[in-house]
């Protein structure tokens, strides 16, 4: 049960993650497999005494399978990993692979399927990376395949760089009826300026829809990648595996043998785990790492004693020595995972690499918000659920912030949308929290009138008009590609986030690359589901930061009866705030519930008033009647009337509900 | 047999207090002294009985038959069709079963009912209401007195008040009434115009208004009478509202109460129906799944027609409140207006939070700071009168706290003219809930739509009101009450205590 848990765990690798202190909404029902950090982390490690043994000639692939610890020489490891677009069928695919290879027998597959992290099985994607190794027998010669997976999201481009750098291969897997998408083409780039061997793999041949000929034609025109032998596959039914095996073994080098220099181990991920610490997971590029080695990690200078080693098989299995070209995982007491980042490089302490994998890079955010909790005793909670996530996850950042309208909370910063929706729905699925989410803003840099710069990512800490000269926001260069009927309102969306047009290029005579560089602040809103909508799913996209530009930037504050409400407060384009204005206004006063008294709600940029409406006073509340001196009615009536207006946040003398602040935000994310 | 009906008092030896209650409850003690304080000025409530605190001094009677139910009522009633009652009777026509058995059921209730203290103190006030009383043949009506003041005893002049409908008396009824000691007429008119009485599904038309109208007033021996109007009814105009008015003025009753109309679930306004037919034609086939048809039919939302808009009815009770006082009634409480020394005495128990008897079908008594609600069904209260007989029922007793009480005299004394007693409450509940009462109120006194008064109930300015606040040590030097005014504070009195419920429960 534990090898089963664990099994999928390795390969899809869920982005592992720390127990919730709560049950979670979907808890698992009682006796199937426990969730599954804890399983991993329970899971019995198996010990294997690691010699360099001998190729042992197994009879059938299956039965090679379970001595897959079994050392190999260098020249038979193949470390390789899989890019395909969501839905292309990457997860399939490695779980046929290690199917195949009799790594995780058919039946735990299943299982393992069905226990899948709710989060990425809706999303179907995989968020984060871990590695699986496989042994392989062609020709009678024993192989070590290693797979290393990787996150198929732009927000984790660095991670994605990290992994691919920890392979000498990858399989480039593009779904046979739908074609090469933009996300893919960015990792086949980065795959190729890492130099590694690409095995064009065409899957869903069994779809009726499914035009190979095509495909393969797309593949060749826009990477300008010979697929004259592609292997055309099924991963779902089964088909082609064996071809991918051979594939992987005959196509891709194998590491070069450095074992004899200094260590030099490539981290592609680590996660925390609450019994052993962070388990940092590592391809040695060089040397050799042993149990019990005193190590360095190389960006910070930490040092640590690798107290246990091991093979991801796909579960942990503790290994005493991993050479050159080991793929692994270690535990070394580490506190939290930005001790020991991904790209960092281990190597020994006595004997230190001359210099440090290249590649490393700290994780900047891009995307803040604020989070709230709306039951203000949630605040502790709600900072030992980002503290816990954060031991897993370093590009998460967070400090506390106030506002009078919500409290107290955190402004949070994210790699990017999809890791920031990650870390929402991580923080009210497993830590049962109910949150307020401001509209999601970027790092504004205002270049102030004293000849200062001060980047800003909350718009209520905007300095004063009066103190500052101009205001600069990031822009991103986006590669839009798309069937060419979607053109059009492809570009109108574009033009309408004041996206400046750069270039079109027709890959195909049916697909179109479509460049623009646009605000960021303009996509962190719904641009991406408005894409999707306007191509009905076809079109795809990727982003990358080119920097800073001025901007005709205002701060756009919300009064209600005068009060400004500070966590209402955006930064938005002069040209938009009228009617963003007037869009925020509208919709507090459908929200607002009448008071006492008449109250102005409005829109400012500064004193002046851009937008306004007003909330007329109630005109009558009153129950007239107690029949027969039965008051408990009654009572009841104002108590629940009473229980409505705790529920309210006082904002000057108006009572506005929580759903009038959640649902401007919601509108603030659609309409900035 | 009768020990378990209070078990609050009936376990313990007497005179002794409930252990459970370390302290004489503060509701009581609240209701005491409010009862020898608000008596002081011209438009002071009539001087309330001096009784011990703990004895109820009125009693409820509910007499739930009607010919049928009116839209708007959600009340337990007992719908006796248009075959009984229809015809004014002078009783010579069989009584209805149904009555005289309620009638046998609620004086074994009566029966059943152990006085709450053993000094004889006396009720001052009895109410029989309903439903439509005026349905129950008088001699029913005088057995249940009868049964009353054997029980529990009256006092020399009690308030005794009936509620009446149109249609279902005529001059020998109510001069029988009056001969078995009914003395003030509560009467159902609600509204002038034909049009509306039916939309409401009134049982009567204007025709039986007047008549009624006639009787009541030409009836010797009864000085004291009620008119009851509803506001708010679907398609009611401001000139009918106006004309219901001054038709009201006209008649000269002595108390009017105006009732805002509710919609409350359930009834005929307020249904939301969802029912499921079965398919027009053909039969349903074993394997065919029939086609459903579902009828939706939805009842009436306040503010949206045919009602009156918001704005509309808040006019409506702007303007009774105007015609009325203007006619010399004064606005004594958020639904009730009388002529000076005609307060209703026995609503005035309500208000002022002291206890009473109730009997019937899902009436509620206020007995020991309990409050109970019998049964709603018929069935199930007769089963719960043989219980309280057998001895074999007895209400839990929750101990209501501090918290509920407070909100009980804010609630209760907030919808009168003469308000909250600010000395007494904080008495009562402390002087800091009084103090972050007045403050919540702050604003609103300033807006006007609550009004400080000093201890001769003259209204202060708000600047007073604030000095006086400031002043912490001794709140109430110079505010003595704090009321809702009229009309506005009393047209946003479900805003106003509620916020007060929100300072004593924070």
């Amino acid at each position: 049960m534990a090898t089963a848990t664990a099994s999928r765990l390795a390969v899809l690798a869920q982005r592992p993650l720390t127990p919730a202190p709560r049950r979670r909404r979907n808890a698992p029902a009682p006796g199937r497999a426990p969730s599954r950090p804890r399983a991993l982390s329970a899971a019995p490690r198996g010990r294997v005494l690691c010699l360099a043994a001998p190729a042992s000639a197994a009879a059938s692939t299956t039965d090679a399978g379970q001595d897959r610890l079994q050392k190999v020489p260098i020249s038979n490891i193949r470390n390789f990993c899989i890019i395909a677009h969501i839905d292309h069928g990457k997860s399939t695919l490695a779980d046929k692979l290690l199917e195949l290879t009799g790594t995780v027998q058919k039946r735990e597959m299943k299982e393992q399927f069905l226990d899948n992290m709710d989060l990425e099985r809706e999303r179907g994607i995989t968020i984060k990376l871990q590695a699986a190794r496989m042994r392989y027998v062609m020709n009678k010669e024993p192989y070590c395949l290693n797979l290393i997976d990787t996150p198929g999201h732009v927000d984790f481009s660095y991670e994605v760089s990290r992994s691919l750098a920890a392979c000498e291969g990858a399989l480039l897997v593009v779904d046979a009826s739908q074609g090469v998408e933009a996300q893919t083409l960015a990792n086949v780039y980065l795959a190729l300026e890492n130099n590694l061997e690409i095995i064009p793999v065409l899957n869903k041949i069994d779809l009726p829809g499914a035009e190979p000929d095509r495909v393969a034609q797309e593949i060749e025109e826009i990477i300008g990648l010979d697929c004259s032998d592609a292997i055309r596959c099924s991963a779902k039914e089964g088909i082609g595996i064996t071809e991918i095996l051979d594939a992987l073994v005959t196509k891709i080098p194998p590491p070069k043998d450095t074992s004899k220099d200094p260590l030099r181990a490539l981290i592609f991920d680590s996660y925390y785990d609450p019994y052993r610490g962070v388990i940092a997971y590592f391809r040695v590029i060089d040397g050799s790492i042993k149990k019990g080695d005193k190590i360095c990690f190389m960006a910070n200078g930490k040092e640590y004693v690798a107290d246990e080693i091991g093979v991801l098989s796909p579960n942990q299995m503790q290994v005493d020595e991993l050479y050159a070209g080991e793929v692994g995982y270690l535990s070394a007491s580490i506190r939290s995972v930005a001790d020991a980042r991904v790209g960092d490089t281990i190597t020994h302490y006595s004997k230190k690499a001359a210099a440090a994998l290249p590649g490393y890079s700290e994780a900047t955010p891009m995307v803040f918000c604020g989070l709230f909790p709306i039951d203000a005793d949630q605040f502790e909670e709600l900072r030992e659920a980002l503290e816990k996530l954060q031991l897993n996850d370093a590009a998460l950042k967070f400090e506390p912030e106030s506002s009078s309208a919500m409290g107290f909370g955190f402004r949070c910063g994210f790699l990017g949308l999809l890791h920031m929706e990650i870390v929402q729905e991580r923080l009210e699925r497993e830590y049962n929290l109910n949150l307020i989410i401001t509209a999601p803003s970027v790092v504004y840099r205002v270049n102030c009138a004293d000849g200062e710069t001060v980047e800003c990512s909350n718009p209520s800490l905007l300095p004063e008009p009066g103190k500052r000269r101009s205001i600069e926001e990031p822009y991103v260069k986006i590669e839009m590609l798309t069937p060419k009927d979607y053109i059009g309102p492809i570009m109108e969306l574009a033009q309408d986030r004041r996206g400046e047009f750069k270039e079109m290029i027709f890959i195909t005579e049916s697909r179109a690359k479509i460049i623009y560089e646009l605000p960021l602040a303009e996509m962190v809103g719904d641009f991406f589901d408005q894409l999707k909508s306007r191509s009905k799913g076809y079109a795809s996209m990727e982003y990358s930061l080119v920097g800073y530009r001025e901007s005709q930037l205002v701060k756009l504050d919300i009064q209600i009866n005068a009060e400004p409400v500070e966590a209402l407060s955006t930064i938005v384009h002069r040209d938009k705030a009228y009617s963003v204005g007037r869009a925020l206004t509208q919709k507090l006063k459908e929200l607002i519930p009448r008071q006492m008294f008449k109250v102005p709600i409005q829109a400012c940029i500064g004193t002046k008033v851009i937008a306004s409406e007003a909330l007329s006073a109630i005109r009558k509340d009153v129950l007239s009647k107690c029949y027969g001196g039965d008051i408990t009615r009654k009572k009841k009536l104002l108590k629940k009337q009473a229980e409505g207006k705790k529920r309210m946040k006082a904002i000057g003398r108006v009572d506005v509900p929580q759903e009038a602040f959640m649902a401007v935000l919601k509108l603030e994310k659609e309409v900035l | 047999m009768l020990r378990l009906a209070f078990p609050l008092v009936s376990h313990l030896p007497a005179r002794k207090p409930p252990p459970i209650r370390p302290r004489p409850p503060p509701a009581r003690r609240y209701a005491a002294s409010a009862t020898a304080t608000v008596s002081s000025s011209t438009s002071s409530p009539p001087s309330p009985p001096s009784l011990p605190p703990l004895s109820p001094s009125s009693a409820y009677v509910h007499l739930p038959f009607c010919r049928k139910r009116c839209h708007y009522c959600d009340f337990p009633i007992v719908a006796l069709g248009s075959s009984s009652g229809t015809a004014p009777s002078r009783g010579e026509v069989a009584d209805d079963p149904r009555i005289v058995d309620y009638v046998r059921l609620l004086l074994r209730e009566v029966a059943a009912t152990r006085p709450v203290s053993d000094d004889g103190v006396p009720l001052e006030t009895v109410f029989f209401g309903g439903g439509t009383p005026s349905l129950v043949p008088p001699r029913l009506v005088a057995a249940v007195l009868d049964a009353l003041r054997g029980r529990f005893g009256l006092s020399a002049c009690p308030e005794v008040s009936i509620e009446m409908d149109p249609g279902t008396f005529d001059a020998a009824k109510l001069r029988e009434l009056v001969g078995v000691g009914v003395n003030r007429v509560s009467l159902g008119v609600q509204a002038f115009q034909e049009d509306l009485l039916r939309s409401c599904g009134r049982a009567h038309g204007v025709e039986e208004v007047h008549e009624a109208v006639g009787i009541v007033t030409a009836c010797e021996g009864l000085q004291n009478w009620s008119m009851d109007l509803i506001s708010s009814l679907p398609n009611q105009t401001e000139e009918m509202w106006e004309e219901s008015l001054r038709c009201t003025v006209d008649a000269r009753p002595t108390h009017v109460s105006v009732y805002d109309l509710q919609i409350e679930q359930g009834t005929k306004f307020g249904q939301i129906k969802i029912q499921l037919l079965p398919p027009v034609t053909g039969h349903i086939h074993l394997f065919c799944a029939p086609q459903i048809h579902v009828l939706v039919q939805f009842g009436y939302t306040p503010g949206v027609f045919p009602l009156p808009s918001d704005t509309e009815s808040a006019n409506f009770y702007k303007i009774a409140s105007k015609r009325l006082s203007e006619a010399g009634y004064n606005h004594y409480e958020i639904s009730s207006y009388s002529k000076p020394g005609y307060e209703c005495k026995h609503n005035l128990t309500y208000w002022q939070n002291r206890p009473f008897y109730a009997f019937g079908l899902g009436s509620a008594s206020y007995i020991n700071g309990v409050r109970y609600s019998r049964p709603r069904r018929m069935k199930e209260y007769a089963e719960w009168v043989q219980k309280l007989e057998d001895g074999t029922w007895s209400h839990e007793s929750r101990s209501s706290d501090m918290k509920d009480m407070a909100m009980d005299v804010v609630m209760l004394s907030l919808r009168t003219a003469w308000g909250l007693d600010l000395q007494r409450f904080s008495k009562s509940f402390g002087k800091s809930l009084a103090l972050s009462l007045c403050n919540t109120f702050k604003p609103f006194v300033e807006s006007g739509l609550i009004i400080a008064m000093d201890m001769e109930r003259q209204a202060l300015p708000h600047l007073d009101f604030e000095l006086d606040l400031q002043n912490e040590g001794d709140l109430g030097s110079k505010v003595a009450f704090i009321r809702l005014s009229d009309p506005d504070g009393f047209l946003l009195s479900n805003e106003l205590i509620s916020l007060a419920f929100g300072v004593i429960s924070p």
